[in-house]
């Protein structure tokens, strides 16, 4: 009896920190919604906040798969405004479509490169070297190429990501989806799956629980830390996309100190930052928190000095809940061994046995 | 209780329902007033044109004047609040272009202040650089002798302003019989307006006056004519008059600075955008005025 209690307050203690952050989301719509009833939940102010929270959840997803690695990439704004200005040139250019949207993404995947190899080859201390230096060389690059001037007017395929809208007249005048909308679902059930069913996405959390037991068991840690930078290049390039078609143009000031959104919407979420933990949930709930104090604070006419502020204290409080729970963890002894450790603990042994039979 | 909560709900919807009969316009400004009085006046000028006219007047501004996207989500969140009109000085033209289209087709009456957008049709309520750079012409033309050699330090010669500016300058100026010995563009800074005045004195050594397109410029030309000794005898006129022009007018290096009037922007602003929600027809252009600025009321600008 007794037992069956502890293991039914245990998963409970489970399901609190798996959902708990859900829960803080519904109770602010709640709030939100008391505070501003006659806007709050209306369709035109709701698909405004998906709309508003697209760019910043393509970058948070990206930027969580860095972080789990107990990494950190601050170039993920510039890219976004150097691939944001490629896409509008290419346009301009007259390219075919096809190939100017393949060019955000694109320019993503090159600069995730760079990042990831200046990590591994030249086996700079801390990505935040490797990162802050490119988040100053592409800023660069993107003027350079642009020479400091926007470009506006771009063709409708290539605004399509970013700016369409998928009509229900069921929900009244303003009633649509925005196509955004379907992007972000895709990026973040794809990521989810990715992290949960591929090995190589398990590698992931293995590199960040404990990367010297993920390089003893035998993972390319470098590898794994190229493909995390390459996939936040990739995001960063795919927001770009949909800022383009959200504005009509390409601007060299996009995205200036974007990576710092990024990274509030992961802690927000509950990502550790010494990587190894984090759900693709906890960052959609951080994205999804931020974009509706923001959403909210402008309802109600509140200057954006408090919106500053007001996250700064969650991003504080965020952090602070989680090391709670972890003390309370160790002494529950719940997390002495934590998933990956486990699972790598397992993989070590298999090796081993392996090793020993030849 | 029951009657309690009854009293509570139709107190509740009155004040709703008040507060939705009178009509908002939105001031969407570049960056915030506090710390900045370019804004500031603009925020003043549309609360006091919102009290004399009885309507409600909200004033928004992203963190700062770079963050386009926050102008954005701010106008969205507006749109969502069906508000009568907006006046914008939009941070980035073709950005902001696609909401504010949205705001056109909801009915919502549009018009830009400061900073003219791309959308066509919207009427632009803002300084006339033209206008105002004659002021400065002619204040040249009235304290230097006919016939002297002037010259013209021009900001950025691509954008709008940095036309205006070099072509409200040059023609004031020949008009009142001025010799125009050099046009140069030195792009709005100080350090690069140094450079090139240096040269200029060093070709025309009997300068008499120059009209600088930004008072950074201005404040450039300054310093280049005091290390060559001649600034008692060349008439230095900026425009902006910001504090550090005004500061410099008052010590009598400078001799005159141009005023632009953002307290306009914000009442003209909310004015003219009812009167496009309500039909009314107005102007593609409205001039909100520009004033010299001399020692006398420099100090006003400090």
């Amino acid at each position: 009896m007794a037992a069956r209690e502890v293991i039914g307050g245990r998963r409970f203690a489970k399901a609190a920190e798996r959902y708990g952050i859900v829960a803080v989301v519904i109770v602010m719509m709640v709030f939100l919604a008391l505070l501003q009833p006659e806007y709050f939940l209306s369709v035109q102010n709701l698909t405004n906040v998906l709309k508003q929270i697209a760019m910043n959840s393509l970058l948070a997803i990206g930027m969580f798969l860095v972080i789990l690695t107990a990494g950190i990439d601050l170039s993920v704004g510039s890219i976004l405004a150097l691939a944001m200005m490629a896409v509008a040139m290419a346009d301009k250019a007259g390219w075919p479509w096809p190939v100017v949207l393949l060019i955000g993404p694109g320019v993503g995947i090159i600069v995730g490169a760079i990042n990831g190899l200046g990590l591994t080859l030249l086996r700079l201390p801390h990505p935040f070297i490797m990162t802050l230096g490119t988040l100053n060389a592409v800023r660069g690059l993107t003027n350079l190429i642009s020479d400091g001037r926007p470009i506006s007017g771009l063709s409708a395929p290539v605004r399509f990501l970013g700016s369409a809208q998928i009509p229900l007249p069921a929900l009244g005048p303003f009633g649509a989806i925005p196509v955004s909308a379907f992007v972000l679902l895709v990026c973040y059930g794809g990521v989810a799956l990715f992290l949960r069913k591929i090995s190589v996405g398990r590698h992931i959390y293995a590199v960040g629980g404990n990367p010297q037991a993920a390089r003893v068991s035998g993972i390319s840690v470098d590898r794994i830390l190229i493909l995390v930078y390459v996939m936040s290049g990739f995001f960063a390039g795919l927001s770009a996309l949909l800022l383009a078609g959200r504005t009509d143009s390409g601007f060299p000031n996009a995205g200036i100190g974007a990576e710092l959104d990024a990274i509030a919407a992961v802690i927000i979420g509950g990502a550790s930052f010494f990587g190894g933990r984090g759900t693709v949930l906890g960052v959609f709930s951080g994205v999804l928190i931020m974009g509706l104090l923001r959403n909210g604070l402008n309802l109600m006419n509140v200057s954006v000095f408090w919106q500053q502020l007001l996250i700064g204290i969650i991003i504080i409080l965020a952090v602070y809940v989680d090391v709670l729970r972890r003390r309370a963890a160790v002494r529950t002894e719940e997390l002495t061994q934590s998933r990956a450790t486990h699972w790598l603990l397992r993989r070590r042994r298999d090796l081993d046995s392996r090793s020993t039979t030849t | 209780m029951r009657k309690m909560l009854l009293l509570a709900a139709s107190v509740l919807g009155a004040v709703a329902f008040g507060a939705s009969a009178a009509e908002t316009v939105v001031v969407a400004m570049k960056g915030p007033g506090s710390g900045n009085p370019f804004w500031a006046a603009v925020q003043a000028g549309a609360e006091a044109k919102g009290k004399e006219l009885g309507v409600n007047v909200v004033v928004v501004a992203p963190p700062q004047e770079s963050d386009v996207q926050g102008q954005i989500a701010l106008i969205e969140d507006q749109l969502a609040k069906k508000v009568t009109a907006i006046a914008i000085a939009p941070t980035d033209p073709n950005a902001l272009a696609p909401v504010l289209e949205q705001a056109k087709k909801q009915g919502v009456g549009v018009v830009f202040i400061d900073t003219k957008g791309s959308n066509p049709g919207v009427t632009f309520i803002g300084t006339n650089n033209e206008v105002g750079a004659g002021l400065a012409a002619d204040f040249i033309c009235k304290n230097v002798p006919k016939g002297s050699e002037v010259a013209i330090l021009q900001g950025i010669i691509t954008q709008s302003t940095g036309q205006a500016r070099a072509q409200g300058s040059k023609k004031g100026l020949t008009a009142c019989g001025m010799k125009v010995v050099a046009e140069q563009p030195a792009d709005w800074d100080t350090g690069k307006a140094q450079s090139v005045m240096e040269n200029i004195i060093t070709g025309h050594p009997n300068l008499k006056a120059v009209f600088a397109s930004n008072d950074n410029m201005a404040l450039g030309a300054v310093q280049a004519l005091k290390s060559a000794n001649m600034l008692a005898k060349v008439v230095v006129v900026g425009f902006d008059a910001n504090p550090n022009a005004a500061a410099s007018v008052l010590a009598g290096e400078m001799k005159a600075t141009v005023a632009q009037n953002p307290k306009n922007m914000g009442g003209f602003g909310v004015e003219n955008a009812l009167n496009v929600k309500h039909g009314k027809k107005i102007a593609p252009v409205i001039d909100t005025g520009t004033v010299l600025v001399t020692k006398s009321n420099a100090a006003q600008y400090k």
